[in-house]
């Protein structure tokens, strides 16, 4: 016999129909001329406490239920909470550092300024800086905004850190000299990451539509971007996933300054001496 | 009639104790449910087919309760307790389900 046949063949306590048969054959034996079995026997006290015990079971299992369900909806508004808290706070020590950076700049410039050579440290450091992304910048260039299909429904619809990251070596490639993903300024230790389904840009969270600006020759760079494999393969996307894009050139863009540019590991080799 | 006045005093009486479950016995308050139910579902249909007795329900409902909990609690000292109390509630399901058809075929004579 199958398990499921077995299971509904024997669905109601073999019990009860072998203690009916054992009372008939009891009551028969009494009474030989056969009272009707199946009479109700017992008081039902037990059956009844049985059934209280059930209900308070069942009463008991949803109280409990919705009690949990309440302490981790608990949970989860403190730990909201709690995050919001600590973005505040690191925006503004974002914001000091920022002023401090700032700050040094300006004393630095002030002392550079005082001698020859130090001015001429000084112009190599401004050009310098613009490449790193210490400072902030401006000039023309085009500006890209891009977002997920609005009726997305799959992954291939929606924007990833790789499109992002194609989309911005495309821009590399098509000479741009400074970009910025929504507010974010790229340097060499920038990176553009997935962390769920949120893609953070230097460790920061943004979200779409995504605006990315890019300072260069803002005539030649859409040409130049299409060609490059990387503005083929955006095109590629607008066409068939239906991701939305729009490249404008800008008169005037203003990028921020990276938020990283401490290097632990790397130094510049002693040949001066 | 009176065995739902049974049922009813119970769940009144556990929305107003409210009683606190030790954090043990948590894990296996669902599954003691389901084997309760199996035996409540079980005892109905011996009721309709005439041959309910009381101490058949009584013994069938804590040996039903407490068989499905030792089995978690089995499964959770062996690693396997999601398995285990997933297989407790298929087989108690079909139980239930199969009883709930038997009972209606009593009721509505169909």
């Amino acid at each position: 016999m199958g398990l499921l046949e077995y299971l509904t063949a024997t669905s109601m306590d073999g019990d009860y129909a072998h203690v009916a048969e054992r009372r008939e054959r009891a009551s028969r034996r009494e009474s030989p001329d056969g009272e009707p079995s199946g009479a109700k026997p017992g008081s039902g006290l037990a059956a009844l406490v049985v059934l209280g015990l059930f209900g308070l079971l069942v009463a008991t299992a949803a109280l409990q239920t919705s009690r949990n369900a309440a302490e981790e909806a608990d949970g989860r508004d403190q730990l909201i909470t709690q995050i919001e808290a600590r973005s505040a706070q690191v925006d503004a020590l974002r914001g000091r550092a920022e002023s401090l950076r700032e700050e040094v700049d300006q004393v630095q410039t002030d002392y550079l300024e005082a001698t020859t050579r130090g001015r001429q440290l000084s112009t190599r450091l401004s050009r310098l800086s613009v490449t790193t992304g210490a400072a902030a910048v401006t000039g023309p260039g085009v500006k890209v905004v891009v977002d997920d299909n609005p009726n997305a429904t799959s992954d291939s619809e929606t924007v990833l850190d790789k499109d992002l990251q194609k989309l911005v070596n495309a821009l590399w490639l098509s000479g741009a000299e400074a970009i910025s993903v929504d507010g974010q300024r790229l340097n060499s230790l920038g990176a553009i990451r997935q962390a769920g389904t949120a893609i953070t840009v230097n460790g920061r969270s943004i979200s779409p539509p995504y605006t990315i600006l890019a300072i260069g020759n803002r005539n030649a760079m859409p040409a130049r971007f299409v060609e490059t494999r990387g503005g083929a393969t955006w095109l590629d996307y607008q066409s068939t996933y239906g991701l939305e894009f729009t490249m404008t050139s800008e008169e005037s863009l203003r990028l921020p300054a990276a938020n990283q540019l401490t290097l632990r590991h790397a130094h510049v080799p002693d040949k001066r001496r | 009639m009176i065995a739902g006045l049974g049922l009813l005093v119970g769940i009144i009486l556990g929305l107003i104790l409210q009683p606190d479950v030790p954090l043990w016995l948590e894990p296996y308050l669902p599954i003691a449910v389901v084997a309760a139910l199996d035996a409540v579902f079980g005892a109905l249909r011996a009721f309709l087919d005439g041959i309910f007795d009381d101490k058949v329900f009584v013994i069938s409902f804590i040996s039903n309760v407490l068989i499905a909990a030792l089995i978690v609690y089995l499964g959770d000292k062996l690693g396997v307790g999601g398995q285990l109390s997933t297989g407790v509630i298929v087989v108690l399901g079909i139980r239930i389900f199969s009883n709930v058809a038997a009972i209606r075929r009593h009721i509505f004579h169909a």
